[in-house]
């Protein structure tokens, strides 16, 4: 069986990968791509522990996060849109009314 | 039962009043806010007629008038009730809160003429808090409505005040609610280091009373650091000097029956908060504080009364007067003596009355004049002889002319003061620096009073000047009645106080 | 005792009448002022009821109303003390009040003035209070009812409150008297705590004493060492007799305020700015005696105390002349009225200070009549020179008004002190009580007594003087203003009174004429008797206020006893009197010789810069008003700026320091979502850090 550690590791490493994204990039869209990515990451943290605990509690915690994913994108994709309309843009940097 | 119909009925009226129409809202409320009047004057009649000689109700719970007790709340090992009941101190207290409001109600029907069922509706949300307040024997349900007061008072002042609204409002809420705050930490500070299983005020009082190894904090003792957070957090609401600075913008931007409320009533839950909290809970730190707490008030007075000397704006100056009328309370209260603690509290009865007659009367003269500015006017009592001569017959109340409620209250303050034991050889010198007050209030009642009331008539404002409506007058009246009949028979009050002040006097430092 | 069960309606008769007028005037016919004279009538009738029944030797001393009932030993009332000297001062008010209500009916209701309910009203209010306070048998009481003079002083001196001088002098009036009452009122409250009373005499009951006066109280603990039961001696770590005597002058600022004495008269004159019969009221029988009156009545504790007496006789004679030598310059009829009751009542603080209880009392009287039948015929005068009151536009009125004349020329003969106007009397003992004892006393008190008696007899000169300048320009030579040629008649209700007083200020100085007693030994020296009581037994033994216990005390403790320099007791008086008639007939002459010529002029100018300084009064209002505008004020309108400045500038710099942290603070706010996903990645990064460190992972 291949050990916990590989699972710990590429899910770290999907984690990195998405939470650079979105220190980096500015194009909203990326933006939930790298969300998702993350949520996937901890996703297989928990299927992972999930089959070396041999508790299924993970499994069903993993399909509650998809069906939270999906709700997220469908919001997210919906403020993009909204972005877009009131800035022509989907830039995250130029919508900075949101403040005092 | 009593005190829970009086509050109930307030409330229930709160939101009919609410809900009416403004072309109702000020005749309903007047008639809602009847009902506990009356109430109120038939409690306190039972109460004179029938209690005599009950004791405190913090140190003697068997005594008790009107008590009511049902366990609401278990926080860990503290019990919470609502207990609710009345003594001596707070009977008269009760009285006066109800009645005032009724009458700065009716005295509302002129000046105020937007968001009418708003209005009324806060003036007797506020009613309830108060009565709450003075009636409450639980330390957790005399907060809610300690607390309670502010938000409606935030509002009428916000909302329907003068031009600088917004600030005085949010000075007023801030101010006090930070005051609320360290004298919270103070208290709790006390009730965590004694083994309290209740949050009555009388078990407070008790455990408060016979706690021993109390931990000191850089060589204080607790109970002292509590008793010094507590009066801070109680001397803004009185107010004391330096913490006053909120009270006079507060008063002119309200309303005027607002400030009716807010020099009549509210200004006497610091004292009697101090009286109940500091004073007979944490008596024997009281004592050995007693004279920089006497400087205090002498401070206050002499300061207060300076200041009003300096003020143009009528209202001004009576916000001024009152923090130092409010300084005769704390020299009374810390002299320890019948006398002195009794006519502090009777000074706060007579002050609320007196204090609340002459915002009124301002407030009449304003509505007719658009001015308040001593300068601005002149020759008043030409075009309406009536209310300048109940000004003129409230501002002699107010520099404490005999058979007034007023000098009732300040001759009993400096007779117990002179001697008090806990002031010792500063007694007859605080206090007579204390009487100079009396001196300066004529002062600039009279210079007031010349320059607006008398001469020939001139007005620098547009305004049309007439003598003022029946309901104008009917509460100068009244209350007029009320000051004079307290202070030719300041027994109808003082007796009941000081059988409710005695039991004080005897704990703590063995008097 | 009858007269006793209803002397409490002799005060509530004139404030029954003050509600009467105030709330029914309106509808009544002559504006309230029927029930005001039905009033003071019933009161006077009662008064002269209750004199005939102090008469009989009886007295009365009770408690009638608790003020309070406290828990505390100390318990504060109202009550009766009806003595003989309480009684005369009944017949004075009373009679006074009377006659200024029907007197009003011509200065007022013929004038056609307008307010007149408020103006009975305040009559009404002004006697209760008076009458109040004359019967009141503690200190508190009269100290209560001595502030409602004030206030009833302030409603009738500012009665014409449209015009601009009126409700100013009022207010003066107020203020000035209250800054006396300010130190009386800590004395009443020190008396209190000092003594556990305010009781003027003991009250009896069934000969046993159940309630101690002070006074007693006070002499228990000086003449017999006794100082159980007297509490704050230990407080103020003095003597019995140094805080007696600081209670004693406390409760002497009171009186010289309203007694107008030197610094606290200044009010005074300006208080003529009230109606004449106000002015009446006020100087002969109510606000000003009220002064003289409590002195008297709390005689027993100056008596025990050399400093106060010295500093109340030194005040009177140094008043008297003061007072006088301002009023020889004056040019209104009211304001020469004013100085002259200043100096008078100076006479009676001399009198009190150097042992002459009689002396006081009996000047007190007959300076009521006089000086009400002075103000009430200066009134008749004003009426009718259509209320002008500069002496320089009268003159000649002898003629056209010859009952104002003769009566204001009587008050004028008893006010110059010439024999045998009530006067002459009264001033005359009271100088020679000063000189005997002045020279009968040891040690200091006796020199403060002589230079007070000097100062007394020159002002007799001045006085003298200023009365006949006044008479001279008043009604004699030609008449020098259109008005005064043709002066508006006067009705019988101005006459009546002036007739009744005129008769009274010639003959009631018969009441006690010692001198001529001295002389003949017949025993007509009727105040004295009165006020002394019979010799064993009696009411005198009751209330401890009758003479022989005041002489007896001035003998014990300050040693205030008589000598007779010049030869024997017969020779001193005759040489006295004689001097003092002799002044008084000087003062005459000169004013005579200067002013009763057909068209007299100002020789004022004469004296220089001297006439500056007597016009502007000494200065003493500038300086007053100075203290107010010039000091107080600044200094309130300083404490004003700290106020806004320093203390509400802490709490608003609390307030701007918490807004400018925010406002620095929410930079950190830039609205860019990678800012804060970078923020929020570090912040998880440092926290793991931490973590790690703390828990030793790596």
């Amino acid at each position: 069986m291949i050990p916990a550690e590989t699972y710990l590791l590429l899910s770290a490493a999907i984690f990195c990968i998405g939470l650079f994204g979105i220190l980096t990039r500015r194009n909203a869209l990326i933006f939930l791509m790298s969300v998702e990515l993350m949520l996937n990451a901890a996703n297989i943290n928990l299927v992972a522990f999930s089959l070396q605990h041999g508790n299924l509690t993970g499994q069903v915690f993993s399909l509650f996060t998809m069906a939270l994913a999906a709700a997220e994108v469908a919001i997210g994709i919906g403020i993009v849109l909204v972005l877009y309309r009131n800035f022509t843009d989907v830039d995250v940097t130029k919508a900075t009314t949101m403040r005092w | 039962m009593w005190v829970a119909a009086l509050l109930l009925v307030t409330l229930l009226g709160t939101g009919l009043v609410f809900l009416s129409p403004d072309r109702y809202a000020g005749k309903l409320a007047a008639a809602v806010s009847a009902v506990p009047a009356l109430g109120s004057i038939y409690m306190y009649w039972v109460y004179l007629t029938q209690y005599g000689g009950t004791g405190n109700a913090l140190l003697s719970p068997a005594d008790i008038a009107f008590g009511q007790q049902i366990p609401w709340i278990t926080l860990g090992e503290l019990e919470v009730s609502y207990y609710v009941g009345l003594d001596g101190i707070s009977m008269p207290l009760l009285a006066l809160t109800t009645v005032l409001t009724t009458l700065a109600i009716v005295s509302a029907w002129t000046p105020i003429d937007e968001r009418q069922s708003q209005f009324y509706g806060l003036m007797l949300f506020m009613e309830v808090s108060l009565i709450g307040v003075f009636s409450a024997l639980d330390f957790f349900l005399w907060f809610v409505f300690w607390e309670g007061v502010l938000i409606p008072m935030y509002l009428l002042i916000g909302v329907w005040g003068g031009p600088r609204r917004k600030y005085a409002a949010i000075k007023f809420f801030v101010y006090t609610n930070v005051a609320s705050l360290i004298m919270f930490a103070g208290l709790f500070a006390l009730v965590f280091s004694t083994d309290l299983t209740s949050l009555s005020l009388p078990a407070m009082a008790e455990a408060f009373r016979t706690a021993s190894g109390l931990p000191t904090i850089a060589g204080v003792n607790l109970m002292t650091i509590s008793f010094i957070l507590m009066f801070f957090g109680f001397a803004v609401k009185v107010p004391v000097f330096p913490l006053h600075t909120w009270l006079p913008d507060a008063h002119v931007e309200a309303p005027t029956p607002v400030s009716v409320m807010l020099a009549g009533v509210l200004l006497k839950m610091g004292t009697y908060a101090l009286l109940r909290f500091n004073f007979t809970m944490l008596a024997d730190t009281a004592r050995q504080l007693a004279v920089p707490l006497a400087i205090i008030g002498v401070v206050s007075v002499i300061y207060g009364a300076m200041l009003a000397l300096a003020q143009r704006d009528l209202k001004r100056i009576v916000a001024y007067s009152s923090i130092s009328s409010m300084g005769y309370v704390i020299l009374g209260l810390v002299a320890f003596t019948p006398y002195g603690m009794g006519g502090a509290t009777f000074q706060m009865i007579a002050h609320g009355l007196i204090s609340g007659l002459m915002f009124m009367a301002v407030g009449v003269i304003y509505n007719t004049t658009h001015t308040r500015m001593v300068g601005d006017m002149s020759g008043l009592a030409d075009r309406m002889p009536w209310t300048v001569g109940i000004f003129v017959a409230a501002a002699f109340g107010y520099m404490g002319l005999p058979l007034m409620a007023g000098f009732a209250g300040e001759y009993f303050i400096f007779q117990g003061s002179f001697n008090a034991p806990t002031l010792g050889g500063a007694a007859p010198v605080l206090t007579s620096l204390a009487m100079f007050g009396i001196v300066i209030v004529a002062g600039y009642l009279l210079w007031a009073m010349q320059r607006t009331l008398f001469g020939g008539f001139n007005l620098e404002t547009d305004y049309e000047v007439s003598p003022a409506a029946f309901h104008d007058v009917a509460p100068l009246a009244v209350l007029l009645l009320l000051v004079i009949a307290l202070g030719v028979a300041p027994d109808l009050s003082f007796a009941m106080i000081q059988d409710s002040i005695s039991p004080v006097l005897e704990i703590g430092g063995g008097a | 005792m009858a007269a006793f069960t209803y002397a409490p309606a002799i005060v509530l008769l004139p404030f029954v009448s003050f509600l009467v007028a105030l709330f029914a005037g309106d509808r009544m016919p002559k504006g309230g002022a029927l029930a005001g004279i039905t009033a003071t009538g019933g009161s006077l009738l009662l008064s002269i009821w209750v004199a005939l029944t102090v008469a009989g030797g009886a007295v009365h001393n009770e408690i009638l109303y608790q003020w309070t009932t406290s828990v505390e030993t100390l318990q504060l009332n109202f009550g009766l003390l009806l003595d003989p000297l309480s009684a005369l001062m009944l017949l004075i008010v009373c009679l006074i009040s009377f006659l200024v209500h029907i007197f009003s009916l011509g200065y007022m209701n013929d004038e056609g003035e307008t307010g007149l309910p408020r103006y009975y009203g305040g009559l009404g209010l002004f006697t209760a209070s008076m009458l109040g306070f004359v019967v009141a048998n503690n200190l508190l009481m009269a100290f209560m009812f001595f502030e409602l003079v004030g206030l009833c002083s302030y409603l009738l001196i500012g009665f014409w409150f449209r015009q601009d001088g009126p409700p100013s002098a009022a207010k003066k009036a107020f203020l000035v008297t209250r800054f006396g009452d300010y130190f009386f009122l800590i004395g009443v409250v020190g008396i209190f705590a000092t003594f556990g009373t305010g009781l003027f005499a003991p009250i009896t009951q069934g000969g046993e004493v159940v309630a101690e006066s002070f006074p007693m109280l006070a002499e228990h603990a000086i003449v017999d060492g006794e100082v159980e039961g007297i509490a704050m001696l230990e407080t103020v770590g003095m003597g019995p007799q140094a805080w007696f005597t600081v209670l004693g002058l406390l409760v002497l600022g009171g009186v010289v305020g309203k007694s107008a004495q030197f610094p606290l008269h200044t009010w005074l004159p300006d208080a003529m700015e009230g109606p004449t019969p106000v002015s009446a009221l006020i100087h002969a029988a109510t606000m000003v005696a009220a002064g003289v009156y409590l002195v008297a009545r709390m005689y027993g504790f100056y008596a025990l105390s050399p400093t106060a007496l010295a500093v109340i006789a030194l005040i009177g004679g140094f008043t008297a002349l003061f007072a006088a030598t301002m009023g020889l310059v004056k040019q209104e009829i009211k304001q020469v009225l004013a100085y002259s009751t200043i100096s008078q009542y100076g006479y009676m603080m001399l009198a009190l200070g150097s042992g002459g209880y009689v002396a006081a009392v009996f000047h007190l009287t007959t300076h009521a009549v006089f000086k009400a039948l002075l103000f009430l015929g200066a009134g008749s005068v004003i009426i009718a020179m259509h209320h002008n009151e500069n002496m320089w536009d009268m003159g000649g009125l002898k003629d056209r008004m010859p009952v104002t004349y003769w009566t204001f020329l009587a008050g004028s003969l008893a006010l110059a002190g010439i024999v045998p106007f009530a006067g002459f009397w009264s001033k005359d003992e009271v100088l020679y009580e000063a000189l005997i004892h002045g020279f009968g006393t040891e040690g200091g008190l006796g020199t403060v007594y002589l230079a007070a008696y000097a100062m007394g007899l020159l002002a007799v000169f001045f006085t003298g003087f200023y009365t006949f300048r006044m008479v001279y320009l008043t009604f004699h030579g030609d008449a020098r203003s259109d008005t005064a040629r043709d002066p508006e008649p006067v009705r019988w209700n101005v006459k009546g009174p002036l007739t009744v007083l005129g008769i009274l200020a010639t003959t009631i100085g018969f009441i006690n004429m010692a001198p001529v007693a001295k002389l003949t030994g017949a025993h007509i020296d009727f105040l004295h008797t009165w006020l002394s009581g019979p010799e064993e037994g009696g009411w005198p033994e009751l209330l401890s206020t009758d003479l022989h216990h005041y002489e007896e005390l001035l003998h014990e403790v300050p040693h205030v006893d008589p000598a007779y320099p010049l030869g024997g007791e017969i020779t001193t008086l005759l040489a006295s009197a004689a001097v003092s008639l002799g002044l008084a007939l000087a003062g005459v002459l000169v004013a005579r010789s200067l002013y009763a010529g057909a068209d007299p002029v100002e020789h004022t100018d004469k004296l220089g810069g001297l006439k500056t300084l007597l016009m502007h009064n000494y200065y003493q209002d500038e300086y007053q008003v100075w203290l107010a505008t010039g000091v107080t004020y600044p200094l309130a309108r300083v404490m004003n700026k700290f106020d806004q400045g320093v203390v509400d500038g802490v709490v608003n710099g609390i307030s701007s320091v918490s807004l400018f942290g925010g406002s620095r603070i929410r930079r950190i706010q830039s609205g860019v979502v990678s800012n804060y996903a970078t923020l929020l990645t570090l912040g998880l990064v440092l926290l793991l850090a931490a973590f790690g460190i703390m828990g030793g992972w790596f």
